[in-house]
């Protein structure tokens, strides 16, 4: 179990990728396929936050438990899971938002349909 | 004031000063903007509150420099303005990118 124990966070946020990925499917959410876009919101968010992990750690906000972590680190002890939270969270996010813009699209259409419609 | 509890405030009103002054995408006014922001804290109470507890963490936070408010579970109070800075930043810079490819004022025939 110690093995698997130090992905633990990786596991976790894959997990948060796994149960998003319907929406860009079943609910057309299209962030995937607008890889330029993500790329586009995604890369000064990684910038910024890498950046305020990395002011965390220097100033002991925050530290890492080396039981759940791989112990991969990137620049000043940053651990590649923190990188990865930074992409994965982001992405979570614009597919939650695209996918409630179309639940929303389709509700005022279908009321706009109702409206028109007398048997509706 | 501790200093995680400083920064968070900091960023929160940077991200909204953003919006208001630079984005200008109107997004605070829109339910489809409130509706994601409620989903995503619904799941980041699962998701960070695993992260965060105190029985067994995953990210050990400085008790100097957070407000010791930890809610719901063990959650530092300060994670939900982390959150909202990072994930209003994402859809900002996204909406832009989107805007720009397909200006939304352009009335799409067919």
């Amino acid at each position: 179990m110690g093995g698997v124990d130090h992905f633990q966070y990786l596991l976790l946020l894959a997990c948060c990728l796994l149960i998003t990925l319907p929406l860009e499917f079943v609910l057309s959410a299209r962030v995937y396929r607008r890889a330029v876009g993500l790329a586009f919101a995604i890369i000064p968010v990684v910038i910024i936050f890498s950046i305020w992990d990395i002011v965390g750690i220097l100033r002991d906000h925050w530290s890492y438990s080396t039981r759940f972590t791989t112990g991969w680190t990137l620049i000043f002890g940053m651990p590649i899971e923190e990188l990865v939270f930074f992409v994965v969270v982001p992405i979570c996010g614009l597919l939650t938002y695209e996918a409630v813009g179309q639940v929303l699209t389709l509700q005022r259409r279908r009321s706009r349909v109702g409206e028109a419609d007398p048997y509706a | 004031m501790p200093e995680y509890t400083l920064l968070t405030l900091l960023a929160v009103v940077a991200v909204v000063a953003a919006e208001l002054i630079y984005f200008k995408s109107g997004i605070f006014a829109t339910a489809q903007y409130w509706w994601t922001m409620l989903i995503i804290f619904a799941f980041q109470i699962p998701v960070d509150g695993w992260l965060t507890k105190l029985s067994a963490p995953i990210v050990i936070y400085n008790p100097d420099e957070i407000l010791g408010l930890r809610a719901p579970w063990d959650i530092p109070i300060e994670d939900f303005g982390f959150g909202f800075a990072m994930v209003t930043l994402a859809i900002l810079l996204w909406r832009r990118w989107v805007d720009r490819k397909s200006p939304p004022k352009e009335v799409r025939q067919g």
